[in-house]
């Protein structure tokens, strides 16, 4: 790491999340302006965007070679009030909450209360959803049934494709001149509503290009004033990129990423996507400029490695929007989600590891920051090496890479109807969520509780936390005879939320084509231009919709200790267990004891527990999958929880797994912490009972110990596990590597630590069963081999 | 016919190639001092007292030590894993405990897994009747061997038996061709000195031609000493220390010019 890199790198990692103002009271001025009268929408968002390029301030950071920020400087944050708006309690809130705060000075408070709450309030698209929610909808949105995720951010999940990177804003241009040329107001209904999003995103081209330009006179001013020599034909050199990209296609490698930069910048000060927009396969695209110019002379790899961490720092000074409300207080993410994809196979099917794919994973290891974060697309034509690459940044224990198949990427997209090289072409964004880039819309929409549906099914259908009706009376549980009785009343209340889900994913989903659409962001991704039509309208040549399943390990151990408590082995009534339930197991330890010890759990590969795995899988699947959307879409499932799991747990009471009340749920398709009591094969063969190929995604953790990571040897070894999981269609796998601390929680806790296995001594055994001292001497071996 | 395991792991990644699975099996004719699965030694079954804990309260519970499994029961159980040996060229490994202590069951079983296309892999002090070694020798892919110690006397004090059927039934492991790793126990003050590993060298290069792919010096740990105190039994090497890295180098370094592969633990 250079010296350049290393001080804008700490000044990222020192650098305090602020909230700016700028941007709100920018779009806020605009929309109360007289140029904002009489517009269509599209038209009057493109100004909008044009306004806020024209106006925001330019941030030029010292030493850097990418310039750009999203806010006025490094972590300075807006906010978005046509999308939802703060109050002055949110904005307490976030200035003082315990995880990652966000400050808030006196001159920020005094612009939200003078100016962007007196406009909004009451306008924003927030109210204008909830305004417009059944009451069904709000019921089960209180209840913790399920998350919105477009009520305070714009949807998102849009990678940057192949196209981009080889065209300039100008071309598209032209692209746009051309769609317009061909535009028949004689046989076209829509020829009207075409032509005006078709001259909002001609709009949105001339605005990218005018801030760019900002930045060129910026820069050239700069060199003007430099005294030392060096710095100053830097500058001189980044105004010169900044005068050609993005108007026209980069020709450098430096021009590709300040290319993309500007593109990325667009895209996140035109709305708040859920997720941040993504670079994608950035190897693939990295590749042949960086050969031309170290074969030409014109790069060194040192230069090349340089830019690439100033690159990396530009992500990690972009926290991701501020929520309000509740997911104010509660939420301890910030990461926007940026995941750079690197590896798996070419437009023609071959294997797609390069140079520039290693050259990345070294980047990665040595920033070692949240963002962007990344992973390793692993395709069967990949060798092992590029794994083995990989796994040696994994064992340092930060999360990265997270590890994807190719294959099971590539036939989820072709199930979906996508052409083979655009579903080639695609890769996972976000968590896991796999998408064609460059060529697919496809939102998020929210997180579905299949646990909490399973309580208010016990309940008749009844809410016991809110105290409302929220579901179908599908029975009372000790009338039904049978296990499969309870599962159909189960299926009945899960069709009855995902009918209430999809209702109000259909309505928002409306309210964001006609009031927000997104010129810009419609410029980047293939058919938006051709078509005439928006990105939020369904312009993108592929349009999908998802809600994900949140809680599978949790529902999956809950429905077993039924089957098999109840049903099966007959050793408690339902009368038993819902008493306990309804207790939080206080006088009924005995009971708990044998839910959690001397049941079935998932994860095992025990057939007779995986079984409610698959069945909750199809039920699921069943009632989301292939029901249309407004744009044209098609709703889909995915099985992933961010941090959801958490929140869910929160507002579901005891559970017949064991679990007491308000206890996190479990995440993605990874058994219930600490339940797993087989080792990572056996996790493996229950997670890949479910059809991971009917999904867009799935989320599995793996806990591992830093031991198993020990040498060439072990790395075959986690090779090989993987790809077994994917031979099985698995989506992806995350390895855990538990740290020193970890390891301490678990002899403070060990029923949530029953998982853990360590590396002892030529064998490996559970953390729990071994004696205090030697769990002390791992410990300490632990922290040694820590980084 | 059945067999008596006390423990089956699977994701083995130390007893042999690739991933695999391990039974471990009960009974032994040995006493090693240092032995780490003292619960394996016994050959019936045993108990032991579990206890799990939700929240504050503690339950406790017996908790049988050995389960019977038929030949076909461990095939099955091997099938479920089949994916990820094929993935990593790994297989089965019955290890105990002694094994051989269980022949027909294990002869059996590794017929069974053999036809099946599983490797196989025998983790063996050695120390058995020379007829039970060959029966077992056809099924069997890889032997893991222990040499624990090479003076029958001291043999005979710290694992309780003779060593030289044991040097015997490898010399017969060996003419037969089979293939075999031989393992090392380092034990400090035992077989922790220069001396005994330049003895094992001239051991190992009269031997030169036969099939041993690899030798594994397996360093003592107090792993046992949580597994003694819940079953109760004594520990004879309370007073003896761990072995440091250092001198694990300087022995491998004494074992290289045998041109075998020499490595720190399984």
């Amino acid at each position: 790491m250079t010296e350049r890199v290393m001080r804008l790198r700490e000044q990222s990692l020192n650098a305090t999340e602020t909230i700016t103002a700028e941007r709100a009271q920018l779009i806020t001025r605009f929309y109360a302006s007289r140029e904002a009268v009489g517009l269509s929408a599209p038209v009057l968002r493109a100004r909008a965007f044009e306004y806020l390029l024209r106006n925001k301030a330019i941030c030029i950071n010292e030493g850097e070679l990418i310039v750009g920020e999203r806010g006025p400087s490094p972590k300075a944050t807006p906010t978005y009030p046509e999308i939802s708006l703060h109050s002055m309690q949110d904005l307490d809130i976030l200035d003082t909450r315990e995880k990652v705060s966000f400050k808030v000075d006196d001159e920020v408070r005094r612009i939200y209360s003078e100016e962007i709450i007196p406009f909004w309030k009451g306008r924003s698209n927030r109210d204008r959803i909830m305004e417009r929610m059944t009451p069904e909808w709000l019921a089960a949105y209180k209840a913790g049934i399920f998350t919105e995720f477009q009520e305070q951010r714009a949807p998102g999940h849009t990678v940057l494709g192949y196209k981009m990177f080889h065209t300039g804003f100008l071309d598209l241009k032209r692209e746009i001149a051309d769609a317009v040329a061909s535009l028949d107001f004689r046989k076209d209904p829509l020829a009207y509503e075409r032509n005006e999003e078709l001259k909002a995103m001609e709009i949105a081209c001339d605005a990218i290009i005018m801030y760019a330009g900002r930045y060129a006179d910026a820069l050239e001013a700069l060199a003007a004033a430099e005294k030392d020599d060096g710095r100053r034909r830097e500058l001189e050199q980044m105004a010169a990129i900044c005068r050609r990209v993005p108007a026209h296609a980069p020709r450098t490698f430096h021009e590709m990423l300040q290319h993309y930069w500007f593109i990325h910048l667009g895209v996140v000060t035109e709305l708040n996507p859920w997720d941040s927009f993504n670079p994608g396969r950035l190897d693939q695209h990295l590749w042949p400029v960086y050969k031309e110019g170290t074969e030409s002379g014109t790069l060194t790899p040192e230069e090349a490695y340089e830019l690439l961490g100033c690159f990396w720092v530009k992500f990690n000074n972009h926290p991701s929007p501020p929520k309000i409300g509740v997911t104010a207080q509660e939420s301890n993410t910030y990461t926007d989600f940026c995941l750079i994809n690197l590896g798996g196979v070419k437009p023609d099917g071959s294997d797609a590891v390069n140079d520039m794919t290693y050259i990345l994973l070294d980047v990665i290891r040595e920033m070692r920051i949240l963002q962007p974060s990344s992973m390793i697309q692993v395709s069967r034509k990949n060798p092992d090496t590029f794994i083995h690459r990989a796994l040696d940044i994994i064992r340092t224990g930060f999360g990265q890479p997270s590890v994807f198949n190719t294959e099971a990427i590539i036939q989820e997209l072709l199930r979906q109807g996508k052409s083979i090289v655009d579903a080639r072409n695609g890769g996972a964004s976000g968590c896991v969520e796999t998408g064609a880039f460059g060529t697919e819309c496809y939102w998020l929409t929210g997180y579905f509780n299949l646990v909490k549906i399973l309580e208010v099914t016990l309940n008749n259908g009844f809410d016991t936390r809110t105290g409302v009706q929220v579901g179908p009376m599908t029975g009372d549980p000790s009338t039904f005879s049978t296990f499969d009785d309870l599962m159909l009343a189960y299926s009945e209340q899960v069709n009855h939320f995902a009918d209430i889900k999809i209702r109000g994913n259909n309505v928002i989903e409306k309210t964001f084509a006609l009031h927000l659409p997104v010129p810009f962001l419609s410029l980047l991704l293939e058919d938006c231009i051709a078509n005439g039509k928006d990105y939020n309208a369904g312009g993108a040549r592929y349009n999908t919709t998802y809600i994900q399943g949140v809680g599978l390990g949790s529902i999956t151990d809950i429905l077993t200790s039924i089957r098999y408590n109840i049903y099966d082995m007959q050793r408690f009534t339902w009368q038993e267990m819902l008493t306990a339930m309804k207790n939080n197991f206080e006088d009924a330890a005995e009971m708990q004891y044998e839910m959690i010890y001397k049941t079935p759990k998932y994860g095992n590969d025990d057939d007779y527990a995986d079984a409610q795995a698959v069945a909750v899988f199809e039920i699921f699947h069943d009632a989301v999958t292939g029901r249309p959307t407004p744009r044209g879409g098609i709703h889909r499932i995915n099985m992933l929880p961010t941090t959801s799991h958490v929140y869910f747990g929160s507002v579901t009471g005891a559970t017949p797994d064991g679990r007491k009340a308000w206890v996190p749920l479990s995440e993605g398709i990874s058994p219930f912490q600490g339940v797993d009591r087989q080792g990572p094969t056996a996790v493996i063969k229950s997670a890949s009972k479910i059809d991971h190929l009917r999904t867009g995604g799935t989320l599995l953790n793996l806990k591992f110990s830093p031991e198993f990571f020990e040498d060439e040897e072990s790395y075959g070894k986690l090779t090989a596990l993987i790809r077994s999981y994917f031979s099985l269609d698995g989506h992806h796998m995350q390895f855990n590597v538990v740290s020193a601390d970890t390891l301490r929680e678990a002899q403070k806790h060990p029923e949530l630590y029953r998982d853990l296995i360590v590396r002892v001594a030529g064998y490996s055994d559970y953390f729990n069963d071994l004696g205090e001292d030697l769990q002390n001497e791992i410990i300490r071996r632990t922290e040694h081999g820590e980084l | 016919m059945k067999g008596l395991i006390f423990s089956v792991k699977r994701y083995a990644i130390h007893d042999g190639p690739g991933i695999r699975v391990t039974f471990f099996m009960k009974g032994c004719p040995l006493d090693c001092w240092w032995c780490h699965n003292p619960e394996g030694k016994a050959t019936g079954q045993v108990t032991t007292e579990r206890i799990d804990r939700v929240g504050e309260r503690e339950f406790r519970s017996e908790e049988l030590v050995g389960m019977e499994y038929t030949p076909e029961e461990v095939l099955a159980k091997v099938e479920r894993d089949r994916v990820f040996m094929e993935h990593s060229g790994g297989g089965v490994t019955f290890s105990g405990g002694e094994p051989l202590m269980q022949p027909l069951f294990l002869t059996e079983s590794l017929s069974l897994l053999r036809s099946a296309g599983f490797h196989t892999t025998v983790d063996t002090s050695g120390y058995a009747a020379p007829d039970v070694m060959r029966s077992v020798m056809q099924y069997t892919n890889l032997f893991l061997y222990d040499i624990k110690l090479l003076d029958p006397d001291a043999h005979r004090k710290f694992t309780g038996v003779d060593n030289r059927l044991i040097i015997s039934n490898l010399d017969l492991l060996l003419e037969g061709g089979a293939e075999v790793i031989l393992r090392i126990p380092v034990i400090p003050g035992v077989t922790a000195d220069r001396e005994f590993m330049e003895q094992l060298r001239l051991f190992i290069e009269s031997r030169r031609g036969r099939r041993i792919s690899g030798i594994s010096l397996l360093p003592y740990h107090k792993t046992g000493i949580s597994k003694y105190r819940r079953f109760g039994l004594p520990d004879r090497m309370e007073s003896y220390s761990q072995i440091s890295n250092g001198h694990l180098d300087d022995y491998m370094a004494i074992l290289q010019p045998l041109g075998i592969h020499v490595k720190k633990g399984g």
